[in-house]
């Protein structure tokens, strides 16, 4: 019993161990590599900076970037936790309905009205305003 | 979701709808008179249907149950919610203190610093209560957690709903020990599943009673001993109860005064009354309630002792009333410790939780009184240092009547409320075998004499650096009196209530069996 215990263990050493030797090995034939000028090191300043999509970097520094952003993320959230609950409901709808009747239905629309409340909650409070009445006073 | 689980819940569901309405209100009308009117007469439904279930005026669980026996119609969503009569006595308790808190807070709403924000205050006292009314008839303890979190979460943007330093800071303070709280809390009842293997509460009793015990040790198991430790700490917090009462003097004085009327009294009450469910229905076997008894009289000597000594040198009223609500709660606690089951033939008349219940809708009606008064007060004079209440009774004599007659209150001077629910509380002390506890309370009680009296020198002797005469804004002077008329009413009468509690508690089972 206790064998079979300890293999469970070794099967996890087995994988940390290939978990670390493969990324160190790749790398070490890439270093290997440049010795018989398959891969040639050839360092020039547009090699070395900061890669934007393709266009010229604007500048080096860690960009700031609009504190605002954080509504939109609490917002995402909201209506994608709402649509992660939608889904369960729809693939199971037949069955509830079956069992629980008209309730099935009217539970999801108690949800859908707390939801959209809050959507009209978010809008009239300018959360989706990219450039609020603060900023132009 | 049953037809039935939606009826068994009606109360909850009524008070998160009156939530969203209100809040809908505001963005519609921007109008905070409208949003205080809607929401004050939107409290009306949930009203209804407690009263409904109370009496089943249309046929509703409680009723039907104790028609047929039949143990779990009362019960709804698997058995996690029970719609008792326990539960339903706090649900009307908590009402009158929404109703209560809403009426005080007309005015403040509609002022100039919070009109932006009216709507969202008095939504989120509508869904702390929600959480409240969840939380009194949970009947299992993941339940109990959702509904707690839920409790305090809105109260915790209500204390910092003001951009100010004090008020950020009481927030914060109120956020990260309610959190602390709850992580210890869960601890606890992640050791009573893990030694029960049931978060019901009634099953964690049956296992209970079951399982082997150790000879001598409190509750028959260490893990049950911390499990119940963890738990009564987690609540403690909730209950403002010594060692875990450092937030309350802070947040007091830094939230606004109408959150902390509402806090003070409808937050400690919802707290009681969870912690005397579970007490009473997972941890109900006479042999347990020895032990847990103990714990709490401790609690409650060491609560009422520091409460009322620290409040002695307070200048600020907001934090006196703050110390002032820590000695009540050990007051309260006093008739927890008081369990039937230390009594010579056992029964339930005159038994701690009983004068609990009592003392729990007599102070609110009291605090809420003398914090409606402040919130009068203060609002007019812009000063919340004892001093600021000088010479009081002849700059208002209503108010300062009020705020006296509520502060005699909380001292226990006969005929208010309070006297009469020391009575009780300490009476049930006696009959439980503690009279050592309820001789702590007489003693504690004389020296609370001392910083009540004080206030009501100020208000009554002192002379007024500012003679002008002030008067109240209507609704808060409303809210004012019905609380004073409520707490002299139900002193004189007190068997209205005794009676009330009595009947809320018949229907626990546990208090049945277990005796």
């Amino acid at each position: 019993m206790f064998e079979d215990y300890f293999r469970q263990y070794a099967l996890l050493i087995i994988f940390a161990a290939a978990a670390v030797t493969v990324p160190i090995g790749m790398l070490t034939m890439s270093y290997l590599a440049q010795f018989i000028k398959v891969r040639p090191s050839r360092p020039t300043a547009v090699k070395e900076s900061a890669y934007e999509g393709g266009m010229p970097p604007f500048s080096s520094r860690p960009a700031r970037f609009n504190f605002r952003y954080y509504y939109y993320a609490l917002l995402f959230v909201v209506f994608d936790v709402e649509t992660v609950f939608l889904f369960p409901w729809a693939v199971k709808y037949g069955v509830m309905s079956q069992q629980f009747g008209f309730a099935a239905l009217g539970a999801v629309f108690i949800f859908l009205i707390v939801v959209t409340v809050g959507y009209a909650y978010a809008w009239r409070k300018q959360a989706l305003e990219w450039v609020t009445n603060d900023d132009r006073s | 979701m049953t037809a039935h689980d939606y009826w068994v819940l009606s109360p909850a569901i009524a008070m998160a709808l009156l939530a969203l309405v209100t809040v809908s209100v505001d963005l519609v009308t921007r109008s905070m008179a409208k949003v205080s009117t809607v929401a004050f007469l939107g409290l009306s439904a949930p009203l209804i249907l407690t009263l409904n279930l109370w009496f089943g005026w249309f046929g509703d669980p409680a009723t039907a149950r104790e028609a047929t026996g039949v143990a779990d119609l009362g019960s709804a969503l698997f058995g996690t919610v029970e719609t008792d009569r326990f539960a339903l006595f706090f649900d009307f308790l908590l009402l009158t203190v929404t109703a209560g808190t809403i009426l005080a807070s007309a005015k403040y709403i509609a002022s100039e610093r919070m009109k932006d924000y009216g709507g969202e205050f008095v939504s989120l006292v509508l869904l702390s209560v929600t959480g409240m009314i969840v939380l009194v008839s949970a009947t299992e303890l993941i339940t109990i957690y959702v509904a707690l979190e839920l409790t305090a979460l809105p109260v915790v943007a209500l204390a910092a709903i003001h951009r100010s330093k004090q008020g950020v800071e009481s927030g914060t303070k109120f956020f990260v020990l309610s959190a602390i709280s709850s992580a210890i809390l869960l601890y606890g009842f992640a050791y009573i599943y893990g030694f029960t293997g049931s978060t019901n509460l009634a099953v964690i009793m049956e296992r209970l009673t079951v399982l082997p015990n150790d000879a001598g040790v409190p509750f028959g198991s260490y893990a049950v001993l911390l499990a119940v430790i963890m738990i009564v700490a987690g609540f403690g917090f909730k209950m403002a109860v010594v060692p875990w009462q450092m937030w309350v003097p802070d947040v007091y004085q830094g939230a606004p005064t109408p959150v902390v009327a509402f806090l003070s009294v409808a937050s400690k009450a919802a707290a009681f009354a969870v912690i005397m469910r579970i007490m009473y229905v997972a941890f109900g076997d006479p042999a347990l309630m020895q032990d847990w008894s103990g714990l709490f009289a401790i609690l409650a000597a060491v609560t009422m002792t520091l409460g009322n000594t620290l409040a002695l040198s307070q200048s600020n009223i907001k934090r006196l009333l703050g110390y002032s609500t820590i000695a009540q709660a050990g007051y309260i606690l006093v008739g927890v410790a008081s369990v039937p089951a230390n009594q010579v033939g056992a029964t339930f008349a005159g038994a701690g939780p009983q004068g609990v219940m009592y003392y729990l809708a007599g102070y609110a009606f009291t605090n809420l009184a003398v914090f409606f008064a402040v919130i009068a007060i203060t609002s007019r004079t812009n000063d919340d240092s004892i001093e600021g209440l000088n010479g009081l009774l002849k700059r208002s004599p209503l108010l300062a009547g009020v705020l006296v007659f509520g502060l005699l209150s909380l001292l226990g001077m006969p005929p208010t409320v309070g006297f009469m629910a020391k009575v009780v509380v300490f009476g049930s002390a006696i009959n439980a075998n503690l009279t050592w506890l309820a001789v702590v309370g007489v003693v504690n009680t004389v020296i609370a004499a001392y910083y009540y009296l004080r206030v009501i020198r100020a208000i009554v002797f002192e002379d007024a650096e500012d003679e002008t005469k002030f008067s109240a804004d209507k609704p808060v002077l409303v809210a004012a009196g019905v609380a004073a008329i409520g707490a002299g009413v139900f002193g004189l009468a007190p068997f209205l209530l005794l009676e009330f509690a009595e009947q809320a508690l018949s229907i626990l089972p546990a208090i049945v069996t277990g005796l």
